[in-house]
């Protein structure tokens, strides 16, 4: 009777290693064999549920009626048949499913919803099912979203890492050949013609160490000619001596301070060994132009690029996912507040979704 | 002399949700503006007025000696004001800076329509923008205050007619030609504070980016066209989400074909080859087949569908980033001919971010001048609220970027003020004949997500179907749609 093995080349999936279930989102498998087999796919459910209930229920509507109504090709009576019978039975294995998988803050605002907008108790332990897996659907979709959001932020801030290192490299570059900052700076900067001498702030390098840069940090400045130095640098170590003095910069903000992404991930490495001598140019010409005017704003601006060394504390612990470091150090706030704001994206939307599928059932 | 002012037709200055704040110094900037109220007095705008032209006189009984001379001290007596500002003292706190904002928009709107208004005096328009020089600068003061600097700037161009040149310049050459002078490492900070402290950039190229992936799920080859690549940045996110994508084909091969402008010499970002290599290695350091290929406008930037190397099979994409703050403003006829001459090519897909004024129907010059004081009054708003604390890098930002746009903004205003009726650019596509795409959910999931990650002020509006805003409060700033020619089967 059941041959798992047998494959009908149809356009329609078929998923035979299942056992039998009505679950929304997995394969349906028909015990006799000469019909196709017909994976019903969410959407397709979805789209079941939606005629079914424009039909007047599950019990009003027929597979002939339902099939005119969603206007599927493919679908024929008999799948209909037989879907429209588990679904009429199918309160028990959905619940199983869903209790483990739904929060209860969703379940039980979807519940509310539910219980707003039903029209008669039959319909309502099935509608809240299909709500339950929709909600959850979109849940899951959230968190792919998220996840995908984090990669492609990432990317850019790679790629202006690329930017700036070439930038940093021409202006090293012209530095050299000019051997004086005057000219590399362009003629229409303002205020920048008044930075002081390099050599004195060089010392002050070495206060970058909190924030994990090392060795060849100072490597660095020891090797570059220092009458040459960008300018920017310079006051770049008197907003870097500053900020350290500065409280969490988190107090500055808005409690949803907004990322700093590229330069979290750039002072991370800065950690590492391996990192490219030059990454700490553009970290510094990252910070510096910031404090183009001098005095005491310096230690707003560069605020923006503090990093506390506390937080990639927080980052390592949260995410254990290799992968996901880079990524996870470059939110703020921590992951664990994006986490929380999808689910409160997730409740909100759950209690949006299941209202905007109360017409269905209304 | 008469001055009339029409405020009837003014909108209110009101945003939404003035109470809340997490941060977001929203009281500076008064929440409402009642202009029906402000016209009963009409007598004492003229007052006013002459009273600016004039110097140093006492418009009442306040002991402070000129009501001018003490706005930079930010005197707390200044709330003995005017009579016609009694109004406005009701705001308790910041009743001072409120005033002082409301008198700089005057002075802007009375600098406005004398430029352009029924009763045009360029040389009133001359006096009134030396006084608003005074009492304003680009680099201190709220954000009202430099806000309004700009925007004197700007119009100070549009009377000197020194703002892109006329009518006739392609290009709109005068935001291009301020970010020219700043040196290259100002522009790039500038460019990544602007990527930091707000979510347009990412907004309008990961709305795209979405858009592109779900319409080549099952190519192998993708062609994009670039109509203003910059710096490239978009393309490293999309080159992610390729070379990331689990089901499906294997990643396909890109191409993407920068527009280039001649003759522009070299840009803020680098030339168009510098960005090429960029993507290039880029594209190499991920494992994304890619190629990149170059394709020039002609002289007046129109483009020529025939300059462009197709290959069959391929899937083609207009991408058309417009308005982003770091751009600047291209010639409307040359927008044109990307568009247009897309449509002979049947794209699978055309994305086009642009920034959402409020349609206009007949309000004149005046009335946009408003309208695009209030749109960037909103984006300053929206950089304080991220970063109250960090007024420098603001000032950098708005140096580089912000100014100008104003100044591009207004010119483009002035240049079409009396022609024919404003449009947006996807109204116009729409006409031509482009079919609408429906933003999937995930986009407008992401779109939401991005914004969480900024200040609460952001919103993200599904206007229509295939269109996603961003806002700030409740004025629209910058929309992303998705289109797609007739005739290609999505």
């Amino acid at each position: 009777m059941f041959h798992p093995k047998q494959q009908k080349p149809s356009s329609m999936n078929s998923h035979h290693e299942r056992p039998m279930c009505v679950q929304g989102d997995s394969g349906l498998v028909l015990t006799t064999d000469p019909k196709p087999r017909l994976r019903w796919t969410v959407e397709l459910h979805e789209r079941f549920v939606d005629a079914v209930t424009q039909l007047g229920g599950p019990d009003k509507a027929t597979p002939k009626t339902i099939m005119r109504v969603m206007g599927v090709k493919g679908l024929t009576l008999y799948h209909l048949k037989s879907h429209l019978q588990k679904f009429r039975l199918g309160k028990q294995p959905h619940k199983d499913f869903n209790d483990h998988s739904m929060k209860d803050g969703e379940r039980a605002s979807s519940l509310e919803l539910q219980r707003n907008n039903a029209s008669s108790s039959g319909i309502l332990g099935r509608s809240m099912n299909e709500m339950q897996m929709e909600v959850n659907r979109r849940l899951h979709e959230q968190l792919e979203v998220q996840r995908h959001l984090q990669l492609r932020i990432e990317a850019q801030g790679k790629y202006m890492q690329t930017i700036l290192e070439k930038a940093c490299q021409t202006l090293a570059g012209e530095n050299m050949a000019s051997g004086s900052y005057n000219k590399a700076m362009g003629p229409d900067i303002s205020g920048m013609k008044d930075f002081g001498p390099a050599a004195m702030n060089f010392p002050s390098l070495q206060d970058l160490n909190i924030y994990g840069a090392t060795d060849h940090l100072e490597l660095h400045h020891q090797n570059m000619d220092r009458s040459s130095i960008d300018p920017f640098m310079h006051t770049n170590n008197d907003s870097m001596m500053l900020s350290k003095k500065r409280p969490n910069p988190y107090s500055n903000n808005s409690g949803k301070s907004p990322l700093i992404w590229a330069d979290d991930l750039r002072l991370q490495e800065l950690g590492t060994p391996a990192a490219a001598p030059c990454l700490d140019d553009h970290h510094q010409i990252q910070i510096a132009p910031l404090s183009i005017d001098r005095g005491s704003d310096i230690d707003s601006v560069s605020d923006i690029y503090e990093t506390k060394p506390i937080l990639s504390g927080d980052h390592h612990d949260s995410m254990g996912d290799k992968k996901f470091d880079a990524s996870a150090k470059l939110e703020r706030p921590s992951p664990r507040r994006m986490a929380d704001r999808i689910t409160n994206h997730a409740a909100i939307s759950a209690g949006g979704i299941t209202q905007g599928r109360s017409s269905p059932f209304g | 002399m008469a001055m009339v002012m029409d405020l009837d037709h003014f909108p209110n200055f009101s945003y939404a949700t003035a109470s809340t704040d997490d941060g977001c110094n929203w009281n500076y900037w008064s929440p409402v503006v009642d202009w029906e109220e402000l016209s009963a007095g009409q007598e004492d705008f003229h007052h006013l007025i002459d009273s600016m032209v004039v110097q140093d006189v006492v418009l009442n009984q306040s002991p402070s000696p000129s009501i001018y001379q003490d706005y930079n001290n930010s005197s707390p007596d200044y709330n003995n004001s005017s009579p016609e500002y009694n109004m406005m003292t009701d705001d308790e706190t910041n009743g001072s800076d409120d005033c002082k904002g409301l008198r700089l928009i005057h002075l802007l709107m009375a600098a406005a329509e004398a430029l352009t208004g029924p009763n045009k005096s360029r040389e009133l328009a001359r006096v009134i923008l030396v006084r608003l020089k005074e009492l304003v600068s680009p680099n201190d003061g709220t954000n009202m205050e430099r806000l309004a600097a700009y925007f004197t700037d700007a119009l100070q161009g549009l009377l000197d007619g020194t703002a892109c040149g006329g009518k006739n310049v392609p290009g709109g050459g005068c935001g291009h030609q301020y970010k020219e002078e700043h040196h290259q490492t100002e522009v790039l900070a500038a460019f990544q504070l602007l990527q930091d402290m707000s979510p347009y950039v990412k907004f309008g190229h990961f709305t795209a980016n979405q858009a592109i992936l779900e319409a080549v799920t099952h190519d192998r080859r993708v062609h994009i066209v670039d109509y203003d690549i910059m710096e490239g940045i978009q393309w490293a996110s999309l080159m992610q989400a390729l070379v990331s994508r689990k089901d499906g084909p294997p990643t396909p091969h890109l191409r993407i074909t920068a527009l280039s402008r001649g003759g522009s010499g070299r840009r803020s970002f680098g030339t168009i080859q510098e960005t090429g290599r960029r993507l290039t290695a880029f594209a190499a350091s991920i494992g994304q087949p890619f190629s990149f290929h170059q394709c020039r406008l002609d002289s007046d930037e129109t483009f020529r569908p025939s300059s462009l190397k197709l290959v069959r099979g391929e899937a083609l994409i207009f991408n058309c980033m417009l308005h982003l703050p770091h751009f600047s403003y291209r010639a409307p006829e040359s927008i044109a001919s990307f568009l247009s001459g897309s449509k002979t090519l049947n794209p699978r897909l055309i994305t086009l971010v642009e920034e959402e004024m409020r349609s206009p129907s007949d309000e004149g010059f005046v009335g946009r001048f408003m309208d695009s004081l209030h749109h960037y009054s909103a984006v300053y708003d929206s950089l304080e609220a991220g970063f109250p604390m960090q007024g420098r890098a603001r000032a950098l930002v708005e140096r580089v970027f912000l100014g100008p746009r104003i100044a591009g903004s207004l010119a483009r205003i002035y240049r079409a003020c009396g022609e024919e009726e404003w449009c947006s650019w996807g109204q116009w596509l729409s006409a031509v004949g482009f079919r609408p795409v429906n933003t999937s959910f995930a986009n407008h999931c992401q779109a939401k997500l991005l914004l969480g990650l900024y200040n609460d002020g952001y919103r993200v509006e599904e206007l229509s179907s295939n269109k996603l805003v961003l806002g700030w409060k409740s004025r629209r700033l910058l929309s992303a749609s998705i289109w797609t020619s007739k005739d290609s089967d999505l």
